[in-house]
């Protein structure tokens, strides 16, 4: 039981989207944005947040969107996680979809949603910081295509009001060679003890984390450590291990000791992996 | 006479309405004026309730009352008063029950809810049985010695945080120890744990102008609820109705009263209107009663050919808060302590203890899952002691006919069961022969562990049931039982046996699937895997009682003797010619004649059953008989360990239990399956995780992790068929079972595979990571 009153409001533009905003939050009613629901209704059942009023952003045809186009791959912030694993146009994207909460959930839960919410682990970015995408960012004064390095840093760093709206993949990365793992503390469904995204590029490896520290990054540190061909490959991980950009928590998923372990182990098997072409994918 | 039912996979009678989803549960039934009670529950694990500001939430929109634990004066529980409805003056656990609204929404309800605000001083923790016994320890309750006992055969210890001890002396132990050639000895943990019953805890209660008291709940035992609120709110006992739709799921954590209480006080404060709680997910997990925590130490003698002479076992068991069921289910432990395993020398101290967790109730298994945890794991590590292969151990220690039992009860084939049959076939059935440790290559390690278990009742001595049959004009025949249907089908199970017995075809047996206390007959509680023993047993008379009516009519219509007459199919008939017959139908309310003259009455039987020559435990030695049976058997299961990141896979689950007779094979295969899959999730995941000051940290399905169907081994399940003499065609209870050694044969694989010893529970990859560098640390 949701223990607050809200209005409900359901735009079919983003201009529409982003007035309603506006004008919601001139009185006062505290507004968010609205897709898949899960995080805000789960919360919103615990008080953990409190709003005057939803804008349900799912009827918009932009964050509908899931097409190549031009030099790109574009997905609406409104697409859901499972209809990016079925569509599978971007392989690695569409594994990191499939392994987010369970598939009733993913059923509801969305790209911007999965990015934009409270719940650290946001899978689905790592394999956008990989891919160098940009995000298209509306509010009510204009629109902006942005790197998304400018705009994610530990989460999403939009001002109150924006509202993202679409991915744009660059298209040359999506075939590129990939390794998906996901490892939790027990079950195949769960938060992340570590999750890493790596792909192959230019015969560089590229990897991105979740769970590891309490946000997801990619480290060109890491990335540089991990490419030294100087090094042994045993070498090359302890390298990357020291460059790592926050301590490694103890949390109810697992301790550092042991996050720190798993990390050694997979880096060590995903660089191997991409480095000799064979590829397995757990 | 060939079985028709008895045997068959029957389909369930409540088959349709659950798999369409049209099966209501008690909070599904809505009434007019209903209104709602929601709880306020401490967010402090330990400490005095410095103030409770209700002003915010009164002057909030459709509140009719709000309740605190000044507005009730009495103690509550089954075994021992210690509980307030509401918490009165001190919190104990995180979770606990403060304060409660009523009001016209469940959304009203919960808005005003959220405006209470509790200040709490806290006070210092009790966080583990282990601690609690220390000499300074904080104590949870400082009046102990004042407490009521509900049952004579609790013992608390004034001034210590103990709420019951029991002993089992058997036989000479130093006399053991003498003729040990090899001892081990090792100490185990289990955590305290939910048990997410699909449905979550509710209960309605309603006042009737004349004072008669309506309570609508979800519960195991609707008799002893009815009991407790004429006894508390000193009403006529039949003045109290407790009616009881089908329920979503006990495993024990529906067979105590609390929410009932509640509901009762809330439409005491509204003029009697009905008031409905639930409990969310979150509260269900937090302040609803949970599975016992326990540290075990278990030392075990043996002869170098390892037959085993002396055992010794200390209990710790963790009943959080509250006493409600642990010091019963402590007792239980404590005469199953030795498992199924000839011992004379045994010596067992057990003790109730309170920590400042979420209180205790009974849990599937009432205590032996965690006790055969250690037993078994203490079995494997004396078979690597001895060198002898762990399943040899456990079969030529398997207790037979006329040894004796912890409790000092002489053994029979019939009340025993067949162990060793059950080892037999589980060999094949695991494919032990393969051997238990295999190195498949590329860091996977194939192993298989082992355990076995026993369990009976431990019921009260006096604990019965009833069952009345009627029948319809059309010859068709209604049950009426007092037995909730709680989810393992134990009413279609029933219709079998009066099918049987009645050699009629079963589905011309109607059930009515609620209770409600003023029609049906009473029943002691749906607890302890005994209704289709307990309730079966009466349904025979029932059944017996109605023939004799059937046959005596017959006899009349048909004008001949009683003993010329036998029956079936609905029809009573000449021995010595079925062509001449009467129908059931035509006599059930009577029987005519051409002329109209009419005979005869309407036949309604009655049966009813009181477990017979049970007694209680003696205090000092533990002796005494607890039961009527034991349900005896075996569990295996496979693993596949990935050494170098530690994952596993469970492969295999396997049961075979002694069930006497299997009286519906699917439904049975579905009950021990489901007792497996609930037993390896406590072995490898389920568990409450603690903050420092004793916060629940895992309130959610988020966090609170179950067994999901992907996750599932495959299961084997087989049967021994040792008759028990006593039970409705021979059958023994099983519904609790296969949950009670499977973490143990987890664990005892996981183990085996890993090269290291796993002593607690859940196994996670994380474990075993750790044990393994604290093993290799040791050697260094």
């Amino acid at each position: 039981m949701i223990p607050f009153d809200f209005e409900y409001y359901r735009p079919q533009s983003i201009t529409n989207a982003a007035d309603i905003f506006q004008t919601l939050e001139e009185s006062g009613k505290n507004p968010v944005f609205y897709a898949g629901g899960t995080e805000i209704i789960s919360m919103a059942r615990m008080s953990s947040i409190t709003t005057g009023a939803v804008i349900d952003v799912k009827e918009i045809p932009e964050l509908k969107a899931m097409e190549f186009n031009g030099d790109d791959l574009v997905i609406g912030a409104g697409v859901t996680l499972t209809q990016i694993h079925e569509a599978n146009l971007f392989p690695l994207l569409a594994q990191a979809c499939a392994r987010v909460a369970d598939h009733t959930i993913q059923n509801k839960i969305t790209l911007g949603g999965n990015l934009c919410g409270t719940i650290i682990y946001r899978e689905a970015v790592l394999p956008l910081l990989l891919t160098n995408a940009y995000l298209v960012i509306a509010s009510v004064k204009n629109a902006r295509r942005v790197p998304i390095n400018e705009v994610f840093s530990k989460r999403m760093q939009l001002n109150r009001g924006e509202l993202l709206v679409q991915v744009h993949i660059p298209r040359n990365y999506v075939s590129c060679p990939y390794v998906h793992v996901k490892r939790t503390k027990e079950d195949k469904i769960h938060y992340p003890l570590l999750t890493v995204c790596a792909l192959l590029t230019d015969n560089q490896v590229r990897a991105a984390f979740s769970g590891l520290v309490n946000f997801p990054f990619r480290s060109v540190e890491m990335e540089e450590a991990l490419n030294d061909i100087n090094l042994t490959l045993e070498q090359r991980v302890e390298q990357a291990l020291n460059k790592l950009p926050a301590a490694v928590p103890d949390n109810l998923e697992g301790s550092a000791g042991y996050r720190t372990f798993i990390l050694k182990h997979l880096l060590t098997s995903i660089v191997n992996e991409l480095e000799t072409g064979n590829v397995t994918n757990s | 006479m060939e079985f028709q039912s008895i045997g068959n996979d029957v389909i369930r009678k409540d088959a349709w309405e659950k798999v369409t989803g049209r099966a209501l549960y008690n909070a599904d039934i809505s009434s007019p004026g209903l209104l709602h009670g929601v709880l306020v529950t401490s967010t402090c694990a330990h400490g005095n309730i410095k103030s409770i500001h209700l002003q915010g939430a009164r002057m909030m929109a459709g509140v009719k009352a709000i309740l605190t634990g000044d507005s009730y004066p009495d103690l509550t529980g089954s075994v021992l008063e210690d509980r307030p409805p509401l918490a009165k003056g001190k919190v104990r656990y995180y979770g606990e029950p403060v304060a409660l609204v009523i009001a016209r929404s469940e959304f009203e309800a919960c808005a005003a809810a959220a405006r209470i605000k509790i200040e709490y001083e806290k006070l210092p923790t009790v966080n583990s049985p282990r601690e609690a016994i220390k000499s300074e320890s904080p104590l949870v309750h400082d009046q102990l010695g004042s407490y009521k006992k509900v049952i004579p055969e609790v013992y608390p210890v004034q001034n210590t945080n103990i709420c019951h001890q029991i002993k089992i002396r058997k036989g000479d132990i130093n006399k053991g120890w003498n003729e040990a050639e090899v001892i081990v000895e090792g100490s185990f943990s289990l955590p305290s744990s939910d048990h997410i019953a699909m449905e979550p805890h509710n209960a309605k209660a309603e006042i009737l102008p004349d004072g008669q008291i309506i309570v609508d709940t979800s519960s195991q035992s609707p008799f002893a609820v009815r009991k407790l609120i004429s006894q508390h709110f000193k009403v006529d006992l039949g003045k109290v109705v407790v009616r009881v739709p089908l329920v979503g799921g006990g495993y024990g954590g529906k067979a105590s009263t609390n929410l009932e209480y509640l509901a009762v006080m809330a439409s005491k404060a509204v003029g009697g209107q009905p008031v409905l709680i639930k409990n969310s997910r979150e509260q269900d997990i937090a302040s609803a009663p949970g599975k016992l925590a326990l540290e075990a130490t278990v030392k075990l003698g043996a002869r170098k050919d390892g037959k085993l002479v002396a055992g010794e076992y200390t209990f710790l068991v963790g009943t959080g808060a509250y006493a409600d069921t642990g010091p019963r289910m402590t007792s239980a432990m404590a005469m199953s302590c030795t498992g199924p395993y000839r011992l004379e020398n045994v010596w067992c101290d057990a003790y109730c203890i309170y920590t400042n967790h979420t209180f205790a109730t009974s849990f599937r298994g009432f205590g032996h899952s965690s006790m055969t945890f250690a037993v078994e794991r203490m079995m494997d590590k004396l078979a690597a002691a001895l060198h002898m292969n762990p399943l040899e151990l456990r079969r030529i220690n398997a207790i037979q006919s006329g040894d004796t039992t912890p409790t000092q009860v002489r053994l029979t084939p019939s009340i025993l069961g067949y162990l060793p049959g059950c080892i037999e076939k589980i060999q094949k059935l695991i494919n032990w022969e393969e051997g238990n440790r295999i190195d498949m290559g590329n860091n996977r390690i194939k192993a298989k562990g082992i355990a076995c278990f026993w369990k009976t009742s431990s019921s009260p001595t006096d604990a019965f049931a009833a069952a009345i049959v009627s029948f319809n004009s059309d010859g068709s025949a209604n049950l009426q039982v007092g037995a909730v249907e709680i989810g393992p089908s134990t009413r279609t199970t029933l219709a079998q046996i009066l099918a049987e017995r009645l050699r009629m075809d079963i589905d011309r047996i109607y059930v009515q699937m609620e209770v409600d206390t003023r029609t049906s007959p009473h029943d002691w509680k749906t607890v302890a895997s005994m209704s289709t023993f307990l309730v079966g047993r009466a349904v025979l008379t029932a059944a017996n009682d109605a023939i004799g009516q059937l046959i005596n009519l017959g006899a009349m219509a048909l004008k001949c003797s009683p003993e010329d007459l036998d029956f079936q199919h609905e029809r009573v008939y000449l021995k010595e010619n079925p062509e001449f017959y009467v129908e059931y139908k035509d006599i059930v309310h009577g029987f005519k004649y051409p002329n109209g003259n009419t005979v005869g009455r309407q036949i309604i039987g009655r049966g009813s059953y009181i477990m017979p020559h049970l007694t209680a435990m003696d205090q000092e030695t533990g002796k005494g008989q607890p039961g009527p049976f034991l349900t005896p058997g075996v569990q295996a299961v496979e693993v596949e360990l990935n050494t170098a990141d530690y994952t596993y896979r469970i492969i295999k689950a396997a049961t075979v239990l002694d069930a006497g007779k299997v009286i519906n094979p699917k439904s049975a295969k579905g009950l021990v399956m489901g007792a497996m899959g609930m037993g390896l999730g406590l072995g490898s995941r389920e568990a409450f995780l603690w903050s420092a000051d004793q916060e629940l940290q895992n309130t959610s399905l988020r966090t609170y992790k179950v067994i999901r169907i992907g996750e599932q081994p495959e299961y084997l399940v087989d049967w021994v068929e040792t008759p028990n003499v006593n039970g409705p065609y021979g059958s023994r209870g099983l519904a609790e079972h296969g949950i009670i050694g499977i973490h143990a044969a987890l664990v005892n694989a996981l183990s085996l595979a890993a090269g290291v010893e796993l002593d607690q529970v859940p196994v996670t990859p994380e474990l075993i990571w750790k044990k393994l560098r604290e093993a290799q640390n040791d050697s260094l």
